[in-house]
């Protein structure tokens, strides 16, 4: 009888988590199996594989440079994250280890700009950049995104599990400040850092709306930007769009599952 | 390599380089942002190329963006005054033209002022870029509307294609009701959350959300409470095969699933690509509503072509506008056959293209059809809130579809949009 129970209850519980990966998941398999068809049968609905996957392919090679979009995509997020995470984590570092009711007031500061929207920063930023002459350069891309309040709390918080035995033995043994924060601090919060790596590097591969207002030209544009124009407005070829959806959606999905254990044990707080 | 072959090859690069680099100091840029890989920026590729046949000095440069991406770009470098962040030309849609053109005052070239003869073009085209005087755009694609049906399907219910040129709207919905009693299929895909047909409807009668000051018009508005009245009588119908969104409406048609749509021409390429169904297609006129200055002629969405003020390049990009847009009677055949788009030059209807029979319709000259409706498009002033107006008029069609009063629904869009634009 209980051993029945038992057996109902997982039954029921992977019934539910079938769904739940079920209904995650679709919306890729819909995008893989858009892929294949053409704009007519993915309009009709038509939701077994196709046989136009070349064609697609095809037509949006020769019309988009991929290359070149996913090299603008690939050096402006994979820039934008090293320059944060070496600015946030130092600043995270700093307002977890060096403690005043000063530097907690600054940090209060900077925790409250998460409440501002982007859309208020918008057009300051856009005219702070006119200004500075750099639109439609990869600088102004990346220049706004690589301080943020987010990042700077995501590494405070982890740094309150870094025991501060360590840094005391390391004081000890004549280590300087930043000498203990790159090799002792870096190398123990390693998952730490891969985590926030994952997460500012999607951040920065997914960005549409600075990137579209700053980037003025078909050179510039990285690949979320060539996704959302390929949605057009008589007769949209979803076909393209699809393949477009699977070049923007590969690399970060790589990273992911090449990152994926580092990223649960940095988000999950583990340390090494 | 010998050492004459490497002489004549060094000659041949330097020659090009200075080439390049004469050329390159001469040549104007013009660049454009519009909307439609397939369609405007096709387009605009055809134009720059004609035009760079006699002006080898400007080389027209197109970004590809979608229509919501434009008017965010546009929207950020006019608020920020950025004025190096601005196209020298821009497309933008007809329902925002007056949004733009007034909100932003000084920032769109006149185009009345660069010798562009408007007299020839379509007139509501004209009327919704005009203001204080002035024609600020270049009329480009319309949407002058049509009733495309199967007549397949409309003979087995007992009718000609000759009962479908001057229909009323209720005789519309009887043959409606004809139709899938003989033949089991639904006159008409709709999506009961969207205002397009009611946007048609009004205009066809010459009227729209806001009289021709601008100020709102919709207590007491004839031509909307004709659309809102039809739109009723359609809900309440059955005749109607519901849609959610774009793509499921557009396959109601192409599946072969509904027996008639009623949009821009802009559909006839889709409607055109299921080639299974050639010949059994035919254009008619849209239904009259019944109201006073009702017409059979309508339209829905369409674009036209601004100058930004701003540019550097703008007495160029105006010429390059009014030469090719503004008088290549060619220009407008080649992109009719190619992209399907019917333009607003009144004189394109003269060349071949727009002469000639179609086969998918049976052989019917339906250009000449659509150049006809395209000249007696009632005009209208689309106003800075039509976007505004919509979303009040989507928000009473529930209401309406469960037989609320067309009153009352009216009542209800006037006080929102009142409080919205106040």
């Amino acid at each position: 009888m209980r051993r029945q129970l038992k057996i109902v209850s997982r039954a029921a519980v992977y019934l539910i988590l079938s769904l739940m990966s079920f209904i995650s998941i679709f919306p890729f398999l819909w995008m893989i199996v858009g892929a294949t068809n053409t704009t007519d049968d993915i309009i009709k609905g038509k939701w077994t594989p196709g046989s136009a996957l070349a064609a697609n392919f095809g037509r949006f090679f020769e019309t988009i440079d991929v290359a070149l979009v996913l090299f603008n995509s690939l050096s402006i997020a994979l820039i934008t994250t090293v320059l944060s995470i070496g600015i946030c984590s130092l600043a995270g570092y700093g307002f977890e280890v060096f403690r005043s009711p000063a530097r907690e007031r600054v940090y209060r500061l900077i925790i409250l700009t998460l409440a501002i929207p982007f859309a208020a920063l918008l057009i300051p930023l856009f005219m702070i950049m006119a200004s500075a002459g750099i639109l439609n350069t990869k600088f102004a891309v990346i220049l706004p995104g690589i301080a943020t309040g987010f990042v700077v709390f995501f590494f405070r918080q982890n740094t309150k599990a870094f025991p501060s035995e360590l840094r005391d033995a390391a004081r000890m043994d004549g280590l300087k400040e930043w000498q203990i924060f790159l090799s002792i601090y870096m190398p123990v919060m390693r998952s730490t850092f891969a985590a926030a790596f994952v997460i500012v590097f999607f951040t920065a591969w997914n960005s549409y709306l600075w990137p579209l207002v700053v980037l003025q030209t078909n050179e510039m544009k990285t690949i979320v930007l060539v996704v959302s124009s390929q949605v057009s407005a008589y007769y949209p070829e979803f076909g393209l769009v699809m393949v477009a959806a699977i070049l923007a959606t590969v690399p970060t999905l790589a990273i992911f599952f090449l990152m994926q254990r580092q990223f649960v044990e940095g988000l999950t707080g583990s340390i090494k | 390599m010998n050492a004459f072959s490497k002489f004549t090859l060094g000659l041949t690069v330097t020659t090009a380089i200075t080439f390049a680099g004469t050329f390159a100091a001469d040549a104007k840029d013009i660049t454009v942002w519009c909307w439609d890989p397939n369609f405007n920026v096709a387009i605009m590729k055809e134009a720059a190329a004609r035009y760079g046949k006699t002006h080898p000095d400007i080389n027209v440069n197109i970004v590809d963006l979608n229509k919501g991406d434009v008017e965010q770009k546009l929207q950020t470098a006019l608020a920020s005054n950025a004025t190096d962040a601005l196209p020298d030309i821009v497309l933008i849609e007809d329902y925002g033209a007056q949004k733009y053109l007034q909100s932003f005052p000084g920032s769109f070239e006149a185009l009345s002022d660069h010798g562009v003869d408007y007299s020839g073009m379509a007139p509501y085209k004209v009327q919704l870029m005009t203001l204080e005087g002035k024609v600020y755009g270049m009329p480009f694609d319309s949407g002058v509307t049509g009733l495309f049906y199967r007549k397949d399907y409309i003979e087995a219910a007992g009718y000609k294609p000759e009962d479908m040129q001057s229909l009323t709207w209720d005789k519309y919905i009887e043959i409606g009701k004809a139709v899938e009693e003989k033949t089991g299929h639904k006159m008409l895909g709709m999506d009961p959350a969207d205002g397009g047909l009611i946007r048609i409807i009004m205009q066809s009668t010459g009227k729209w959300y806001f009289d021709m000051d601008g100020n709102p018009n919709i207590a007491g508005n004839e031509g909307l409470k004709a659309a809102l009245t039809v739109e009723q009588k359609l809900l309440q119908s059955g005749i109607y095969k519901p849609a959610s969104g774009w793509s499921d409406w557009v396959s109601k048609f192409t599946s072969g699933d509904v027996a008639s749509v009623i949009t821009g021409v802009w559909i006839t390429g889709t409607v055109k690509a299921q080639k299974d169904q050639a010949g059994k297609w035919g254009v008619a006129p849209i239904p009259m509503a019944d109201a006073q200055g009702a017409t059979n002629a309508s339209n829905l969405g369409g674009s036209s072509w601004y100058v930004l003020a701003s540019s550097p390049e703008k007495n160029e990009a105006a010429d390059f506008l009014n030469e090719i847009y503004g008088k290549d009677v060619d220009f407008y055949q080649q992109i009719l056959v190619n992209q399907g788009a019917v333009g607003s030059l009144l004189a394109a209807r003269n060349g071949d293209a727009y002469s000639s029979a179609d086969d998918f319709f049976g052989g019917d000259k339906i250009w000449q059809s659509f150049s006809n409706w395209l000249g007696q498009v009632p005009a209208v002033n689309y106003g800075i809130f039509t976007n505004e107006a919509d979303a009040a008029v989507s928000a009473q069609l529930p209401a309406l579809a469960s037989g609320g009063s067309v009153d009352d629904a009216i009542k209800a869009i006037d006080e929102q949009v009142k409080t919205q634009i106040q």
